[in-house]
């Protein structure tokens, strides 16, 4: 990085100009910045190139939504690589059909003899996950190590859930907190990326469906293994979200 | 999933927004944006066997860039490569006199950063396809000067002159639209 510092400077000697846009970057080196910011505070053309770059840029933030992959590139890529994926996914109105349905159902119903559906539980997971946000804090448990949290869990409820470390990725564990869903109590982990928070909940059985789901500002990404379903909730942008997924899913479990 | 799968899973999938926003820059288009990426993902499905488990990020960005060069002199002819051309023009210019020398006066940073989202986005979309690669590894992607060179196969220092002289249309063109 030092080498690449050097090398900006390097290569814009001959150009205060080009010196500027570097500062901007943060491509200087700190004895390179401290010098040109004493150039720029003598020389107002200097100084107007930094705002112009940095307004510049502030511009540009408006713009970036982009980077999100549509979901039907996804799964042509998916498909592309003959990775599985469900070829069809429920329409809005037959999901919303089935949070009805469900709602109606569920009255009375025990878990063991009707696991809710999918729609339900996203509906109660995006729930928890706001009433996580609003509460003094949004965990029971506040730790970045998940061998203080993954304890914390026994003795609560029945299982504990799989806890991962994603600290390296940018998804740092920040604590976790037990929520309820149809009646049950269950187990959700809570993740900090930039300044959002993701929740995951894991439910013993239950049919991780639909894969995906997003009203209001939140996005939901389920997906079973190991005979258990997994629920990641966030207001992120969707990609993000999937990252932070596909991550959880490939991380080696932690050790008691 | 066979093992190939699941590491395309964790090392390329990760990235497939970014992936699309550099290749949708490139190709001004979103539907080319599109079979860009794809493309480029299945030569990253297929080279994932020599991926050294090093900067995930970059790999598959510079898969994406190389086969959107490829895509756009296919699809769309040579014009679109003109650059070594611009790049001379450019410097041309520079040494007759100085752009730097001769723009100081306008436009104001607040207007800049007033302007309209459309207008910016057209403004991009016009600039030489390798100045708008090398902003669009910068401000969008957040890649640092070495990491943009490595991608783009040129010196740094030719980085920071094409990432000055793209800022530089930019600004004087969100200026003359303003007025």
């Amino acid at each position: 990085m030092t080498q690449a510092s050097n090398n900006a400077s390097d290569r814009a000697s001959g150009d205060p100009f080009l010196l500027v846009h570097a500062y901007c970057d943060g491509e200087l080196d700190p004895a390179n910045a401290l010098a040109l910011e004493r150039r720029m505070a003598e020389d107002p053309r200097l100084a107007v190139e930094r705002d112009r770059i940095l307004a510049l840029r502030r511009a540009m933030g408006r713009i970036k939504g982009h980077s999100v992959a549509p979901p039907a590139l996804r799964a042509k890529v998916e498909r592309a690589v003959g990775m599985r994926r469900p070829a069809v996914r429920p329409t809005w109105s037959a999901m919303a059909a089935s949070v009805v349905l469900a709602a109606a159902i569920s009255v009375g119903a025990t878990w063991s003899v009707l696991a809710p559906s999918g729609a339900l539980v996203a509906d109660e997971v995006v729930s928890n996950h706001i009433r996580g946000l609003m509460a003094a804090q949004p965990y029971d448990v506040a730790s970045s190590d998940e061998h203080t949290v993954k304890p914390w869990f026994n003795g609560r409820i029945p299982v504990s859930p799989r806890v991962v470390n994603l600290a390296g990725d940018g998804f740092p564990l920040i604590g976790g907190r037990i929520d309820v869903i149809a009646k049950m109590p269950v187990p959700s982990l809570v993740y900090g990326f930039r300044k959002h928070l993701i929740s995951v909940t894991e439910m013993q059985g239950g049919r991780a469906s639909p894969p995906v789901r997003s009203a209001g500002g939140y996005h939901v990404i389920a997906w079973n293994a190991g005979g258990v379903s997994y629920w990641a909730v966030s207001d992120v942008e969707l990609d993000e979200l999937q990252k932070f997924v596909t991550l959880f899913q490939a991380a080696p479990d932690t050790e008691k | 999933m066979s093992d190939e799968r699941t590491r395309f899973a964790n090392v390329v999938l990760p990235h497939l927004g970014d992936a699309y926003a550099l290749a949708r820059w490139l190709a001004r288009n979103d539907s080319d944006a599109e079979d860009i990426v794809q493309e480029a993902c299945l030569r990253a499905f297929r080279g994932i066997a020599g991926f050294g488990n090093i900067n995930a990020r970059g790999w598959v960005l510079s898969i994406v860039r190389n086969t959107a060069y490829t895509w756009l002199k296919r699809h769309r002819d040579a014009k679109v490569v003109a650059v070594d051309n611009v790049e001379e023009v450019e410097q041309a210019g520079v040494d007759a006199g100085g752009e730097w020398a001769s723009a100081p006066a306008s436009p104001e940073a607040a207007l800049i950063e007033r302007a309209d989202t459309a207008r910016l986005e057209g403004a991009i979309a016009e600039l030489p396809l390798e100045f708008r690669e090398t902003l669009v590894l910068r401000e969008v992607e957040g890649l640092d000067y070495r990491a943009i060179a490595e991608i783009t196969g040129v010196p740094i220092g030719t980085v920071m002159s094409r990432l000055a002289r793209a800022r530089r249309r930019l600004m004087v063109q969100l200026g003359r639209d303003a007025t």
